[in-house]
């Protein structure tokens, strides 16, 4: 199994009502299997599946990106600096 | 190219910064650029805007722009001041100043700059309304 941190940025707190989560995955779980996975357990992320940004650590990942044990996992909208 | 990027709840001191700018014999242009929050978001009136900020991912990202701005432009120095927290009407929440030989440089990185942190930085705001 592969054991993840996940964090959640803006409104996507109030979506999930926490800042932080683990997850435990099965090995080669993807960043898509792991938003489904979040979905079971947080419903109200599913709406935002299309809006969502990923990053692993501070580098932006797609779907595909394939998670390893102990990975740093954030969530959130589009950004919105400047 | 010098580079400084200050992510700060600290308001953002122009007078510091203008204090410590340091051009070379080759500078030609200073762009210096302040976004300020307006008073109106969408139709409502706000007071303030609440920002959040991912500071260690926004670090890295705005570095990663401006590794790709110094490949670009042949650009002498770049200062960033981004304020996260609450930011009140009228305040600049963004403060950018890019020093290059010539002005068509030093305008189009600025632009492409703040294009660029809009589109990668994590950082997100929050319309307050009413006082806090």
């Amino acid at each position: 199994m592969t054991r993840v941190t996940v964090s959640f940025y803006s409104y996507f707190k109030d979506l999930t009502g926490c800042a932080r989560t683990t997850e435990e995955l099965s090995d080669g779980s993807t960043l898509d299997d792991l938003f489904r996975a979040l979905v079971v357990q947080f419903p109200k992320l599913g709406a935002m599946r299309k809006a969502t940004l990923m990053a692993v650590g501070v580098d932006y990942q797609d779907h595909t990106y394939v998670l390893r044990e102990g990975d740093e996992v954030s969530l959130f909208p589009p950004v919105q600096g400047g | 190219m010098k580079q400084q990027v200050t992510i700060t709840a600290e308001p953002i001191n122009e007078s510091a910064l203008l204090s410590q700018r340091v051009m070379s014999q080759g500078t030609g242009a200073v762009v210096c650029f302040l976004g300020v929050v307006r008073g109106t978001e969408g139709n409502a009136h706000i007071s303030a805007l609440d920002y959040e900020v991912f500071q260690r991912m926004a670090e890295h990202q705005i570095d990663l722009l401006l590794d790709e701005m110094a490949k670009r432009w042949p650009i002498e120095s770049v200062r960033l001041v981004h304020r996260f927290g609450l930011v009140k009407v009228n305040e600049p929440s963004l403060w950018v100043e890019v020093i290059a030989p010539h002005r068509s440089e030093a305008f189009a990185a600025s632009q492409w700059l703040i294009n660029g942190m809009k589109r990668a930085v994590p950082i997100w705001k929050k319309p307050v309304i009413g006082d806090r």
